[in-house]
């Protein structure tokens, strides 16, 4: 059955048989070659069932539309359909954490972010060598169809495909290039911004910055998108009198007797079909299949990005006299809170430190210092460095001064600070260690 | 029945009264080398006093920082009990029963004499000061 393949004159042949799009003589030559098409089609035999005995039959514009009043018919495959409400769950979620959610739900927005990439992924290999309808060959059209689409869509004319049509196709196109810009863009600023995620060790602070305004724009563009794509659902439910949503339910779609004249590449006989969707048996195995080859190959990547300790941090022994004698009286401020020139300030003035005598003798105050200004913010690259690099200019050596710090705590009132027990004001970093 | 009650009453008054009781401060060879820095610092005529220390202890000082009074500004009335600096960290107990490891390195308590004294007092503390501070918080 698969005997001839990868020769360019089936390659042409396999797209004009694959595209539901293609009229009656896209019939005639599927049934000179079914065979060798079918081989190229499925790309394994996986997907192929022994459909062809009655491949002929698709010659009879009658039979066809016969076989298309019988009613509802497998379009979407139930590997599809998940696709796609996880994709809509993961999407609302990165979009609320994203858009509403304070920073703190970071965690969930990556973690979102991490399924959406994954789903992407996997509709994209879904797209290679999915059932049918799932193929991006099935809905790739060409652009004066592509017009004529929209032009009819105009005159509320449009013709009726089975699958995607060609303005839908396009919406899932630019969804899935949105999707994965916003993905890629997101892994730049978590890992140039927070120095977490599998590009951490690669992607510097004023990069992941730089990415924050892109990210932005392209949020924005998909909630545009998505309008734009329950819009199109739902006037295209209306003119085809087939309810869309349902049919991502259940994967079905009718073929009423309404459109069926006007129905594009109709060649149903149930054989037919079933070449289209094969049994969902083979369908799960394929898609399992894709599933685990997604995370195995996700996690491989991700355990050899991750080796790469990241970008712009130092390591930094812990220091035990700088912990013993800058520890006592609140904890050991992490060095890269305050720039080296800050430490110097600060070292000369310990007799009088806050109002209070914090006084070394010199050989722990030279091996403090030594240790302070090799390990300032000058030296590091993380987000708490940069953030808190500039300094507040009449107040240099007080971290909960810096302009970053203020911003950042302005909600908090007074009175939580003046709190007996509350915590010391500045935040403290662990000891880094390199991997 | 009842004289096996009694029994075990008396056995749980001895054990309660056991371990209750506070251990008599046990200044180890560290701490008494330390003190014998301050004895040798005062000289032989001193003798350091536990009443004096305490007095001290709680007083009010002038000359020193407006935020630091008195020792007990940070490390409360009750030697017993963990106090806060004024960064709000807590500190350990002063008293040697409570804190085992106090007064255990000669460093470190010269370099919190120098520091709290000048807080507290504006100046460097006596060895006598010193000394019977340290009498003190070792018999707690
Ligand atoms: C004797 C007690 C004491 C010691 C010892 C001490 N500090 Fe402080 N430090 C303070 C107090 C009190 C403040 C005021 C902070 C506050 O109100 O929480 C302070 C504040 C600071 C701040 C500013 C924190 C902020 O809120 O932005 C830095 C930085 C700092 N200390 C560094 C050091 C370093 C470095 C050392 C070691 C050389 C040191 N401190 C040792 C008592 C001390
Ligand atoms: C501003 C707060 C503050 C005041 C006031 C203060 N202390 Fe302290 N003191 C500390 C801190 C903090 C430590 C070190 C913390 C620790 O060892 O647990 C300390 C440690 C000490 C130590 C060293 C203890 C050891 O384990 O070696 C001595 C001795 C001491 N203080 C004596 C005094 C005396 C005497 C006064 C009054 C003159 C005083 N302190 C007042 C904050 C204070």
């Amino acid at each position: 059955m698969h005997t001839t393949m990868g020769s360019k004159d089936n390659g042409t042949l396999r797209s004009d048989a694959e595209a539901p799009t293609r009229r009656a003589n896209m019939q005639t030559k599927l049934s000179h070659s079914p065979e060798q098409q079918t081989g190229q089609a499925a790309g394994t035999t996986a997907f192929v069932v022994s459909a062809y005995a009655n491949a002929n039959a698709n010659t009879s514009l009658e039979k066809s539309k016969s076989a298309s009043t019988a009613g509802a018919m497998l379009i979407w495959d139930l590997p599809l359909r998940l696709f796609h409400w996880l994709l809509v769950g993961a999407v609302t979620v990165a979009a609320i954490t994203g858009f509403l959610a304070p920073e703190w739900w970071l965690d969930v927005h990556s973690w979102a972010g991490y399924t959406i990439g994954f789903l992407v992924i996997f509709r994209v290999l879904w797209g290679l060598w999915g059932t049918f309808y799932a193929r991006f060959r099935s809905f790739i059209f060409p652009v004066d169809e592509t017009l004529a689409h929209l032009r009819a869509l105009a005159q509320k004319k449009p013709g009726h495909y089975k699958g995607h049509n060609p303005a839908g196709a396009l919406m899932v196109f630019t969804l899935l290039g949105t999707l994965i810009a916003l993905t890629v863009s997101g892994l730049i600023i978590l890992g140039g911004q927070e120095n977490i995620g599998v590009l951490a060790g690669y992607v510097s602070f004023a990069t992941g910055s730089g990415a924050v305004e892109f990210h932005e724009i392209l949020a924005f563009g998909l909630l545009g998108l998505i309008g734009a794509h329950l819009v199109g659902v739902l006037i295209e439910s209306l003119l085809s009198r087939e309810n869309l949503v349902r049919a991502m339910i259940d994967g079905r779609k009718s073929v009423s007797p309404v459109h069926a004249q006007s129905c594009v590449g109709h060649a149903d006989t149930s054989a037919v079909n079933q070449r289209e969707l094969p049994p969902a048996k083979r369908v799960w195995a394929r898609a399992i299949s894709t599933v685990l080859m997604v995370l195995l190959a996700g996690s491989g990547a991700a355990w050899a990005l991750l080796k790469t300790p990241p970008n712009g941090y130092v390591a930094m022994p812990a220091n035990k006299t700088y912990a013993s004698e800058c520890g006592d009286c609140h904890q050991a401020y992490h060095p890269s809170l305050l720039p080296g020139s800050s430490w110097k300030k600060l070292m000369a003035g310990l007799e009088d430190h806050f109002g209070e005598d914090a006084s070394l003798d010199d050989e722990s105050a030279k091996e403090v210092y030594a240790f302070l200004r090799r390990y300032a913010s000058d030296k590091w690259d993380s987000e708490a460095a940069n953030n808190l690099r500039q300094v507040a200019t009449k107040n240099p050596i007080t971290i909960t001064a810096t302009p970053y710090w203020q911003r950042r705590h302005k909600d908090i009132g007074k009175s939580v600070f003046a709190q007996k027990r509350s915590a010391p004001k500045a935040i403290v970093l662990p000891a880094t260690k390199m991997r | 029945m009842k004289s096996w009650n009694g029994v075990s009453a008396v056995l749980a008054v001895l054990y309660l009264s056991f371990v209750l009781t506070p251990a008599p401060a046990a200044a180890g060879p560290a701490q008494d080398q330390i003190l014998k820095h301050y004895q040798d610092l005062a000289g032989a005529d001193v003798t350091f006093s536990a009443d004096r220390g305490k007095e001290f202890f709680m007083a009010k000082h002038t000359g020193g920082k407006p935020k630091s009074p008195s020792c007990t500004s940070c490390h409360t009335k009750s030697p017993l009990k963990s106090g806060r600096t004024h960064a709000n960290k807590k500190i350990a107990p002063m008293a040697l029963s409570k804190t085992k490891d106090r007064y255990s390195e000669l460093k470190k308590v010269k370099k919190w004499f120098r520091r709290n004294c000048r807080s507290v007092l504006g100046r460097e503390c006596s060895p006598q000061e010193k000394g019977d501070f340290l009498v003190y918080m070792m018999g707690q």
